[in-house]
Formats: structure tokens, sequence, C-alpha cells
């Protein structure tokens, strides 16, 4: 039948993007927001000048496109003596990048917080990294759930530009199969879906997770 | 890097900024529109605005780019880059503003609907007096955002072979190896471009202010 | 005078309003008073059919209002029919009344100009009047924003007005505001006893319904459970719901 031998036909090349674009932005995913949490514990510990520092990074990165880290990377480490794959690079790329939103939302939070909590923590005696570690930054995770679950999502987009240095992922696999078979709209209308796909499955396991952590609270 | 491909890169910033530019003007033109179809009375109708905006939206920017330039040739259109560039844009802005503006008419306090109704303002004048100026003054922040997200786009077209900042920065690297300033030099060029961009907007917001009042109902 | 016969209203199944009947006479203030969700805010919203009803009629001078009735039943009147409906009456709000982004001036020529077609000179100097009546004829260039809550309801008053009509409709005008700012509004309000004007106000402020009201009403699930002058309904309530609701509120 047509529809099993187009998947035995099609179907690895598909999987293939399909689970290059889920690890990938699963990993930077994971990495932007770890990079986030520490950039608000450099503009918490920093005092005076922690602030600024990351007010610049995020300002930086707020005004240019993603595609110049990801092209600065790939390209520039090879001259430093950095011989890294593709998708390392533009994994750094994205987490460089994508983490300076992250900062963004946690500072929201952290803002709208009680910060009566933080200081009673403070004042039972624990140290501000503990506090850090164990007051603060939970509470603040929680609440910024939403807000990162739609970062995620904007990470998984992201990770198709990461074709432009031929990384493993479904734009990658779509612009492949156009080359090979010459079937330019199909490849890119399944790809399409795919992403779609995705992103629908992103924000489900987000909401469930928001809700889940709500009861507990 | 030399002079030459600095002027270059300040020529193709040019150019971004012009791709920008129509995108937003058209992408405004299509999330009027849009926004229109939102609040429709038909069901039918809304629903297709929301599965519209979230396809849209779903998608990466360079895959939507890849369907409308493979399409337009499907099609027997044969349009220059620019033109398939700011169509792919305008779409993907389009749905953007769509919602901004979707948001900012349900901004509008119930008090404000009822008091024009109360006043018996005929429709037009309801919406060039009353809907329109409320909703101008309650997207302006969010307007601007979107408008920086569409110069920060255009660079995705680079990758579909419109000639344009990123486009040509990577041709000069690939010609001259000068990775970081070649890089260093574009992205101070779009942060020009963006910040410039984003100042403006807050410039006419403090305007604004003084003459009344900007951003939602407290 | 305004005639209420019958008015019958569900919201979504829950019964709001069981059949309400209501006369304000030229001239006449009557206060609507109950708990919350008696009501009394949906009773005044259908009077001016910012909600629609089910069943009943409202008449304005003798003109039967919002629907007509045909041989096959009941059916809204058309929306230009129902603007022209609601010029005759004016409306203020809690509150969010005012446009934020016209000057007083211009909000209260809004509605002459654009409703009733009037030049743009004649609609501005009606403003003036009307603003200069309830006292802020020298804020007639500020933005609500730059007005205090008192203030931005005169204007509202004002506004309602302007379009000069048989009745005004005040929703808990007062609710919103610091106490403070309570007094200047309250006496706006009785300075329009002396106008040719009919007032239905919901209300909270007993004292102010007692000293203004020709008549109080007191409504009670979704009825008007005793209505009369203000020292029956205060002083010798028989309703026992309203007594209960009178010891509560002192």
């Amino acid at each position: 039948m047509r529809l099993t031998s187009w998947f035995a036909t099609y179907g690895p090349s598909y999987l293939n993007g399909l689970v290059g674009t889920a690890l990938t932005a699963l990993g930077a995913s994971i990495g932007a927001i770890l990079w986030g949490c520490g950039l608000l514990l450099v503009r918490l510990a920093g005092r005076r000048w922690g602030s600024g520092v990351v007010d610049a990074y995020v300002q930086v990165f707020r005004n240019t496109p993603v595609l110049l880290p990801i092209y600065l990377i790939y390209f520039g480490f090879p001259l430093v003596g950095l011989s890294w794959p593709a998708v390392v690079c533009g994994g750094l790329a994205l987490v460089l990048q994508n983490g300076a939103y992250v900062s963004e939302i946690l500072r929201g939070s952290f803002k709208a917080i009680e910060r009566v909590q933080f200081d009673a923590a403070r004042s039972l005696g624990l140290s501000p990294w503990n506090t850090f570690r164990k007051i603060v930054l939970p509470q603040v995770l929680v609440y910024s759930l939403p807000a990162l679950g739609n970062q995620v999502i904007l990470v998984l987009k992201d990770t198709s530009l990461l074709s432009a240095i031929a990384v493993t992922e479904l734009t990658m696999q779509a612009k492949l199969l156009t080359e090979q078979t010459g079937a330019a709209y199909e490849a890119f209308l399944v790809v399409a879906l795919l992403y779609l796909a995705l992103v629908f499955g992103a924000e489900l396991a987000f909401r469930t997770a928001h809700r889940a952590l709500h009861w507990s609270r | 890097m030399d002079g030459g491909s600095l002027l270059l890169l300040v020529r193709a910033a040019g150019v971004s900024l012009l791709l920008a530019v129509a995108a937003v003007v058209s992408g405004t033109g299509l999330g009027i529109a849009l926004a229109g179809l939102a609040f429709s009375g038909l069901a039918i109708v809304r629903a297709i605005y929301r599965a519209w905006v979230y396809v849209v939206r779903g998608m990466p920017v360079l895959v939507l780019a890849l369907l409308v330039f493979y399409a337009l040739p499907a099609m027997d259109l044969q349009t220059g880059p620019y033109v398939a560039g700011v169509l792919v844009l305008a779409i993907y802005v389009g749905a953007l503003f769509a919602e901004v503006f979707r948001g900012g008419v349900l901004a509008i306090p119930r008090a404000q609907w009822e008091s024009a109704k109360s006043l018996g303002l005929p429709p037009w004048a309801m919406l060039s007096k009353v809907v329109i100026p409320l909703v101008a003054r309650y997207t302006l922040a969010p307007y601007v955002n979107v408008c920086v997200m569409t110069v920060k786009a255009s660079s995705v077209l680079s990758i579909i072979g419109v000639w344009e900042l990123t486009f040509a920065a990577r041709e000069i690297i690939e010609r001259t190896l000068a990775v970081f300033t070649v890089l260093g030099a574009a992205g101070a060029l779009y942060f020009v471009l963006c910040f410039g961009i984003d100042r403006t907007g807050r410039w006419l917001e403090r305007r604004l202010m003084a003459r009344g009042f900007v951003g939602e109902p407290a | 005078m305004i005639e209420v016969r019958g008015l019958k209203k569900a919201f979504g199944g829950i019964p709001v309003l069981r059949g309400v009947d209501l006369e304000v006479a030229d001239r006449e203030v009557v206060a609507l008073i109950g708990r919350s969700g008696c009501g009394k805010t949906t009773l005044l919203r259908c009077i001016n059919f910012l909600e629609e009803y089910s069943e009943g009629e409202i008449l304005l001078d003798g003109e039967p209002l919002w629907y007509r009735h045909g041989p096959r039943g009941r059916r809204r009147v058309s929306e230009a029919e129902a603007r022209r409906m609601r010029q005759r009456m004016g409306v203020v709000f809690q509150q969010y009344n005012l446009f934020p982004h016209m000057t007083a001036l211009e909000n209260v020529s809004l509605g002459p100009r654009y409703s009733q077609g009037l030049p743009r000179a004649e609609a501005e100097a009606l403003g003036r009047r009307f603003l200069e009546r309830v006292g802020l004829g020298d804020k007639l260039h500020a933005y609500p924003a730059q007005l205090s809550g008192g203030q931005q309801q005169r204007v509202a008053i004002a506004r309602a007005l302007a379009m000069r009509p048989r009745v005004l409709l005040l929703d808990e005008i007062t609710s919103a505001l610091d106490p403070e700012l309570v007094g200047e509004v309250e006496d706006v309000i009785r300075s329009l006893l002396a106008e040719p004007i009919m007032m239905i106000l919901v209300t909270h402020a007993l004292r102010f319904a007692r000293e203004i009201a020709h008549r109080i009403a007191y409504m009670s699930d979704g009825q008007i459970a005793e209505i009369g002058p203000p020292e029956q309904i205060l002083e010798s309530p028989r309703d026992p719901t309203l007594k209960e609701f009178l010891r509560r509120m002192r």
C-alpha cells in the first residue's frame, strides 16, 4: 500500500530528524534554564555590578538574531582551536541566547514573589547560597513554569536554524529529502506538521506539569 | 576587516531594515484583518482564526519560509526573493500582530463599551473615536516588540538566499575568514536597528503618556 | 414615566429576575437596594438594554422599548432603533466610565456630536455648560488620569446629562470612591432633584438614599419585595428579609 511503502522509504529520515530536533531542543532547553538560573545568581550575588552585567548581556542577546551566535561559535571556535561538533556549537548558541530570556523570566518572578520569605530564611541563619538553592530558586522556578514552557517552545522552533550548519534535525532532513526526491512540497509539509505536533506535545507536558506542581503547593 | 566589507555590511543592514519595514506595514494590515475575524459573529470564522494563528506560530519561521518559497513557483508565480521574503515575514508577523490587536480589544473595560453604547454612538464613530484609539494605546508596547522581532526574523531569510545583513556577513566570512570582526560588526548593526526601534517605542509611549495615557488600564 | 411590567430574566438557566413590576413617575427618584445577587443591577441594565430579558415589557413615556410584539411573537428592535432609544437614558457606572484618551470636554461632547449630530462648536458649548453645571468648568481640558475619582464620576454624570435624557440610571456610582470624594458626587445628584428628569439608582448608601429618594425599592431573589417611601422602608419595614438586610447594614 502506498502509505506503508511511504513510511518505509521516508520514515527513517523523518524519524532521524525528529529525534535530532527533540534531543537538541531538550538539551538546549535544560542548558538555557540552568544558564538562566546562573545569570539570576550573578544578578543577586553581584551586589552593585551584578545587575549591570546581566542587563548588558540580556540587551545584547535581545537585540540580535540567534543566527549570529550560531555562526560565531560554529565558524569561530575552530579558529581558536576548538573543533566541536556542529550540534554542540549550535546548542551552545541556543543556550546563550535563550538563557538571556530565561533570566528575564526568572527576574520577573523573583520580583513578584514575597521578599519576606527570602528575608525570613536569611534571618533563620541559612547561608546566602543555601537560601538561594533551597528557598529562592524552587519558588521562582515553579512560579515561572508557564513562561518557561513558552520559552522551551521557542527553543524548539529555533533548532530549525541549526539546519544552516548541517545539524541533523527536522528541517535539515526536509532539505535533504527535497534534494533527493525533488518533491519539495511534501517534505516541508510533513516537517511543518511534525513541528506542530512537537509544539502541541510540549504545551501539553507543561500544562500538566504546572497543574501537578500547583496542587502540591 | 576592511572598510569595503564594513560598507557592504551597512548597506546590507539597510536592506534588512527595508525588508522589516515592508513586512511590518503589510503585516499590520493583515493583522487588523485577522483580528476582525477573531471577533466575528460566526463560530466557524473564529475557529479558522485560531487554527491559522496556531499553525503560523507553531512552526519555525524557517519552515514557513521554505513552504512559501517552494509554493510560489508551484503556483506559477515568479517573484523575486525579496517579494517572497516580505511575504513570508508578513504572514508570520501578521499572525503576531493579530494576537496583539485581539488582546488590545479584549483589554477595553466593559464599562467603556457600555458607555459608548449608552451614548448611542453609531458603529463608525464607536470604532474610530473609541475602539481604535484605545487599542492603539494599549498595544503600543507589544506592537514595538513585534517590530523588533521582525528585524530579527529577517535574518532567517538569509538561509533561503535572500541577500540581507546575515547573508552578507556569511559571504564575507567565507571569503576572508574574519569571523569575529565580521559577525561582531553585523551584531552591532542589528543591535542598533533593534535597540533603536525599542527606544523609539519608549519615546512614543512617553509622549502619549503626557497627552493622556498609554498602556493597559490599572 | 417609566413602566416595567413582569420582567423576567435568567442567566444560563438560573433565574435572576422573576417578574419585576415597577413604575417611576416623572421627576421621581427611586433607589434600588438589596443584597448582592438580588438582581438590582440586572434590573437597571435591562432597562437600558445592556442585558436582554426573556419576558416582560419596558415602556418609556408610553413607548414600548427594545422589543416589538408582532404576529410572529417578539423581536428585538433594529440596532438603529435601539441606539435612538438608548439616547433617552443616561447611564453612569461604578468606574471606568470615561474614555481615558479624551479630555473631560471631549468625553462630554462626544455623544452630542456623534450621536445627535451637533456641529462641533455647539457640542463643545453644550459640554462646557454641563461641566460647569457639575462644578468642573476649570477642568475642561484635563484627562481622566489627571482627575480624582470623584471628579471623574462628576464628568461621567455631565456626559450622561449632556444627552438630555429622560432618565438617569446610576449603578453604585460612589461605591468605588474613597470616602472623602463621595460628598462631591452626592452634591451633584442632589442638585439634579430640581431637573425634569427621572432617576433610578442602585446603591448601598442608605443614608443618601433616604435623603434624595422619593421611594426605595428593596429587591430580594429577583423580585421587588417591598417598595415605599424611605421612612417606611428604612424604619418600619414589613418584609422579614428586608429587616434582616437592614440589621446587617447597621
